[in-house]
C-alpha cells in the first residue's frame, strides 16, 4: 500500500485518517501470524462506552481475514488477547482461511462452466462405443 | 341365463358366471381389490372386495362369489348389492387396518411410491389414523435373482406372484409358507427365478414387496413422460411404454394389448433399456490404415457415396439386420435399385422364406389371439419359449384352458407345457405330410388345427422344403374346414423380417442372396445394423458400411461406421409375426451426432447422385405405402385364406434328414442391444451357472 494510494483511496487498504487516528490514540496489543495488527485505545472510551478496539489489515481491508481468536477479542467477546490466552490449537484445527469469494481461488461447484467442467453422473448419461 | 340384480340402487341384469365383482363394476361401482386380477385365477384372500348382499348376515367378497351362488329372494325378487353402504365402509376400513398393522411405514423410500395401489387405497378406502401402536412384524429378506428386488415386510399376501409364476409363466418357484402372522413368499430354495417372463410378478405386486432391481431407486413415476411404443427384441411387437426423465429411457413396461401380449412382456423386452445408454454409436467413424477415426457426417457419407458410385452395380450388396424398420429398408432398397444393385436380403440368418410365394407363406397366419382358439398344435423347428416368450404363455393359456394336442417336432425343450415329442427332423415332417404319422390324424380330427413352424425348421438350406411339407399338412389338415382359419403359422425371431419381406427387401433380378452378398466376391457391403452374420467371407477389398446403434460384431468388419437410431429413438414401422404393422414412437433422441436411419440414406443418396423423392418422413411413409399397402393398415391383421398356401405346397422338395437346429443359443444375448445391457449379461451369467449345476447335479 503506497503513500499515495493511502491517500487518495479508500477502498484498497485502511485510509490516511485511521492512520492518523491509530497514530493519536492507538496502543498495538498484539500481531497475527497472517500480519493483522491489533489496537486498542490508550485514553477515553469509544462509540460503545468502552476502549475501542480495532485492526488493521497488511493489505486489503477484508474482515474474515480476522482468525477466529482475535475475532473473539476484538468483538468484545473476551478481554484476554489470544497471545496470553493459554489455549493450544488441536492438531485437527485447521488454519484460518479468509473468504476467497471474488478470487480466482473462489470455490466452484462440480459442474460449475467456471470450474473444471466435470459434473456429477447423471441418468441421462451414456456410455459411448470407442474404437481399439 | 341372465340374473337380475340391483347394484346400489341401480338394477343390472348379468349372464351366469359372471363374478359380484364384475357385476358391481358393470354398474358403475368401484370395487377395491388387491388379490384379483383379471388374468389370474382367482384367490380371494385379501377381503379387500367386500360388498353387503342384502339378506347375507355378513359381507361377502365380491371377486370370489358368482351371482349363481347367491341364495334366492324368498319372493323371487332380484338380490340388492351394496356397495357404499355403512356396513361395506366398515369392513373396507377394517380390512385396511388389518392390511396395515404389518405393512411397514416405507413409502418415502419404496420404489412402488406413487404406484402403490396400497397407498391409493389407503387413502381413498382407509381410516384417517392407526391404533396399533405395538411392533410390527419383520420378514427375512429373500434373494429372487437379479431382476426382482425383494423387501418382504410390506407382502402383504395377495398371492398374485405365486399365482402368476405357476399359472402364467408355467415355472412353480415361487409359493407362500406358513400360516397366519407367519405367512411368507419365498422360493423354495431361494435361488433366482430363471422364467423369462419373471419379472410380470413386480408389475402385479400390488404393494412394494416386488420392485424392479436394475432400475431401484432410479427414478419416481411422476418424473417420468410416458411414450407407448413397440418392443423389437422379438418378431412379437408387444406394446410396451417407455418411460423417459430427461435424454434417457428410465424403463420399459408393458402396455395392455389383448391382441398380441396381453399384459405380459418378456424379461429382455423390459430390462434391455440400460442396453440403450452403453456401446452407443455417437459419431461418424471412418477406418484409416486400419483404425477407426472419427470423422464428420460430410466426410463420410461423401466417403460411401464415393465407394457407392465406384462400385460396379452387380458387385453392391445390403443387408438389413432384425431391428431395421420399414422407413430405411424401404430408402434403402430404393436408393440401390436406383443405382441399378439387386443384391439385398433382410434374412441375413439365412431363412428361405421368399415373398414371391404369398403374404400367408411367410407370417403366423392364426394370428396370436387366434391359439386360442386352436385345438392341436403342431411345433415345427422352434423353440418358442425362448423365441417368443409372450407367444408361448398364449399357448400355455391355451392349454390351461381346453384340452389342447401339443406336439413339437425338433429339439427336445422345456416348453413350460406338457407336449408329445414326434421326432427331431424333416424326416418326421414328411410322415406326417404322407399321412403316416398318427399325429396327422390328430391335426385332421382338430377343427382348428395350428402348424407353428420355426427358424430351427427353415433357415437352413433345405428350408423352403420344410416349409413345404409344413404346409401340405395344413393344406391337408383343413380340408373342408373353417376357409377363414390358417393353420399355416411361421414363428420369426426378428422384429424387421416381416416388414423386410414386405417390402421385398430380397435379392432382385441376378442378385445375390446373404450368403452371396458376403461372399468373396462383393465390392461394397452396406449393412443396416446387420450383426448375426457371418463376415469372414467378406474379401479384405471390399468396403463395407455399418449404419447401426451400437458397437457390436458388425463395426468389427466395417470400413465406415455411420451412427443410427435405436427403436425408442424414431418412429419406425415394424411388422410383427402375424403381420401387424405398427409404429414406435421416438421417445428420446439419438445420442450424440446420431441420426434417425432413413435421414442417413436420404442425405447419403444426395452425395451418391440419385436423391430420393421425399423430404420428411411423412413423404417416405407415403411412397412406401404405394409400394406395400399392407404397412399402411396400422394395428390390424387381415385375413388370410389357407389356399394361399398351395404354390408353396406345390414346390414338394425333399428336405435332408438332418435334425432341426436350435435357433437362440442364449435368449438374453439376441441383438446388440441386449448384448450391451448388464442386466442381460448378468442374467445369461445366471442361466448358464445355474444349467452348469444341474448338469453337475446329474
Amino acid at each position: 500500500m503506497g503513500l499515495l494510494s493511502e491517500i487518495f483511496s479508500w477502498w484498497g487498504g485502511n485510509t490516511w485518517g485511521t492512520r492518523l487516528f491509530t497514530l493519536r490514540k492507538g496502543k498495538q496489543v498484539g500481531q497475527d501470524e497472517f500480519g493483522n495488527r491489533y489496537f486498542v485505545q490508550k485514553s477515553g472510551v469509544g462509540p460503545l462506552g468502552v476502549p475501542a478496539r480495532w485492526v488493521i489489515y497488511p493489505k486489503l481491508s477484508e474482515a474474515s481475514q480476522v482468525p477466529p481468536d482475535w475475532h473473539g477479542w476484538l468483538h468484545y467477546t473476551v478481554d484476554t488477547i489470544p497471545t496470553d490466552e493459554r489455549y493450544h490449537r488441536r492438531p485437527w484445527q485447521k488454519p484460518h482461511q479468509a473468504n476467497l469469494t471474488g478470487t480466482p481461488l473462489a470455490y466452484r461447484p462440480k459442474g460449475s462452466i467456471l470450474g473444471k467442467g466435470e459434473r456429477a453422473k447423471s441418468t441421462s448419461d451414456y456410455k459411448a462405443w470407442k474404437p481399439h | 341365463m341372465a340374473k337380475q340384480l340391483i347394484v346400489d340402487g341401480k338394477p343390472i341384469e348379468v349372464e351366469d358366471g359372471t363374478t359380484l365383482m364384475h357385476a358391481c363394476e358393470l354398474a358403475g361401482a368401484v370395487i377395491p381389490r388387491f388379490c384379483y386380477h383379471e388374468r389370474l385365477s382367482i384367490a380371494g384372500n385379501c377381503r379387500m372386495c367386500l360388498v353387503e348382499v342384502e339378506g347375507s348376515p355378513k359381507p361377502v367378497a365380491s371377486c370370489a362369489m358368482l351371482v349363481n351362488d347367491l341364495p334366492p329372494n324368498r319372493d323371487g325378487s332380484p338380490k340388492v348389492v351394496n356397495t357404499a353402504s355403512p356396513m361395506v365402509k366398515k369392513a373396507r376400513e377394517g380390512v385396511m387396518e388389518f392390511l396395515l398393522i404389518n405393512h411397514p411405514l416405507d413409502c418415502p423410500i419404496c420404489d412402488q411410491g406413487g404406484e402403490c395401489d396400497l397407498q391409493d387405497q389407503a387413502m381413498a378406502f382407509g381410516m384417517g389414523g392407526s391404533r396399533y401402536t405395538e411392533n410390527k412384524r419383520a420378514v427375512e429378506e429373500k434373494h429372487i435373482g437379479p431382476l426382482i428386488k425383494t423387501m418382504m415386510t410390506r407382502c402383504i399376501h395377495c398371492t398374485r406372484c405365486v399365482r402368476y409364476m405357476t399359472e402364467v409363466a408355467g415355472v412353480e418357484e415361487l409359493g407362500l409358507i406358513g400360516r397366519g402372522e407367519d405367512a411368507e413368499i419365498t422360493t423354495y430354495l431361494e435361488q433366482g427365478i430363471l422364467s423369462e417372463m419373471s419379472a410380470n410378478a413386480v408389475d402385479l405386486c400390488p404393494v412394494g414387496a416386488l420392485t424392479h432391481r436394475p432400475w431401484a431407486f432410479a427414478a419416481r413415476p411422476w418424473e417420468m413422460e410416458t411414450f407407448e411404443t413397440i418392443d423389437v427384441m422379438d418378431a412379437v411387437g408387444s406394446s410396451i411404454s417407455a418411460d423417459v426423465r430427461g435424454a434417457a429411457v428410465m424403463r420399459i413396461l408393458p402396455r395392455n394389448n389383448d391382441a398380441v401380449n396381453e399384459e405380459w412382456i418378456s424379461d429382455k423386452t423390459r430390462h434391455v433399456a440400460d442396453g440403450l445408454k452403453t456401446q452407443r454409436l455417437d459419431q461418424p467413424y471412418i477406418r484409416k490404415n486400419g483404425r477407426f477415426e472419427p470423422a464428420s457426417w460430410d466426410e463420410a457419407l461423401g466417403l460411401v457415396a464415393a465407394k457407392l458410385k465406384a462400385a460396379p452395380a452387380e458387385k453392391i450388396g445390403a443387408i438389413a439386420g432384425d431391428l431395421a424398420g420399414a422407413e430405411e429398408m424401404f430408402a434403402l432398397k430404393d436408393l440401390l435399385t436406383r443405382l441399378g444393385a439387386t443384391s439385398l436380403d433382410c434374412r441375413q440368418a439365412g431363412d428361405k422364406l421368399d415373398p414371391k410365394l404369398g403374404r400367408a407363406s411367410y407370417l403366423f397366419n392364426s394370428g396370436i389371439e387366434g391359439i386360442e382358439e386352436a385345438d392341436a398344435i403342431l411345433i415345427v423347428g422352434a423353440n418358442p419359449r425362448l423365441e417368443a416368450a409372450v407367444l408361448n404363455s398364449r399357448i400355455r393359456k391355451r392349454w390351461r384352458s381346453a384340452p389342447t394336442k401339443i406336439a413339437l417336432v425338433g429339439t427336445k425343450v422345456d416348453l413350460a407345457y406338457p407336449y408329445e415329442y414326434l421326432g427331431a427332423g424333416p424326416d418326421t415332417l414328411a410322415e406326417i405330410a404322407n399321412g403316416k404319422h398318427p399325429f396327422a390324424e390328430v391335426l385332421k380330427a382338430a377343427s382348428k388345427p395350428m402348424v407353428i413352424v420355426g427358424q430351427g425348421a427353415f433357415a437352413r438350406a433345405d428350408g423352403l422344403a420344410a416349409l413345404s411339407l409344413a404346409a401340405r399338412i395344413v393344406l391337408a389338415a383343413s380340408a373342408g374346414k373353417d376357409a377363414a382359419w390358417n393353420g399355416f403359422n411361421v414363428l420369426h425371431t426378428a422384429a424387421a423380417r416381416v416388414a423386410g419381406l414386405d417390402l421385398g427387401f430380397v435379392p432382385g433380378k441376378g442378385g445375390k442372396d446373404a450368403a452371396g452378398i458376403l461372399g468373396p466376391d462383393s465390392e461394397f457391403v452396406y449393412l443396416l445394423g446387420a450383426d448375426e452374420c457371418d463376415l469372414s467371407k467378406v474379401s479384405p477389398s471390399a468396403f463395407v458400411v455399418y449404419q447401426g446403434t451400437h458397437g457390436d460384431k458388425g463395426t468389427e468388419r466395417a470400413d465406415v461406421i455411420l451412427p443410427g437410431a435405436a427403436y425408442t429413438e424414431k418412429s419406425a414401422t415394424f411388422v410383427n409375426t402375424e403381420g401387424r404393422a405398427q409404429q414406435t414412437l421416438k421417445a428420446v433422441f439419438p445420442p450424440g451426432d446420431a441420426k434417425e436411419d432413413w435421414t442417413i440414406i436420404r442425405a447419403l443418396s444426395e452425395r451418391a447422385g440419385t436423391k430420393l423423392p421425399y423430404d420428411s418422413l411423412k413423404e417416405l411413409r407415403a411412397a412406401m405405402y404405394r409400394t406395400s399397402p399392407q404397412l399402411a393398415a396400422l394395428d390390424t391383421i387381415e385375413v388370410r385364406a389357407v389356399s394361399g398356401l398351395e404354390t408353396l405346397a406345390k414346390l414338394g422338395a425333399q428336405p435332408s434328414s438332418a435334425p432341426f437346429a436350435p435357433v437362440i443359443a442364449d435368449f438374453y444375448m439376441t441383438n446388440p442391444i441386449a448384448r450391451s445391457s448388464a442386466v442381460m449379461a448378468g442374467m445369461s451369467a445366471l442361466r448358464a451357472s445355474h444349467q452348469q449345476k444341474l448338469s453337475a447335479a446329474e
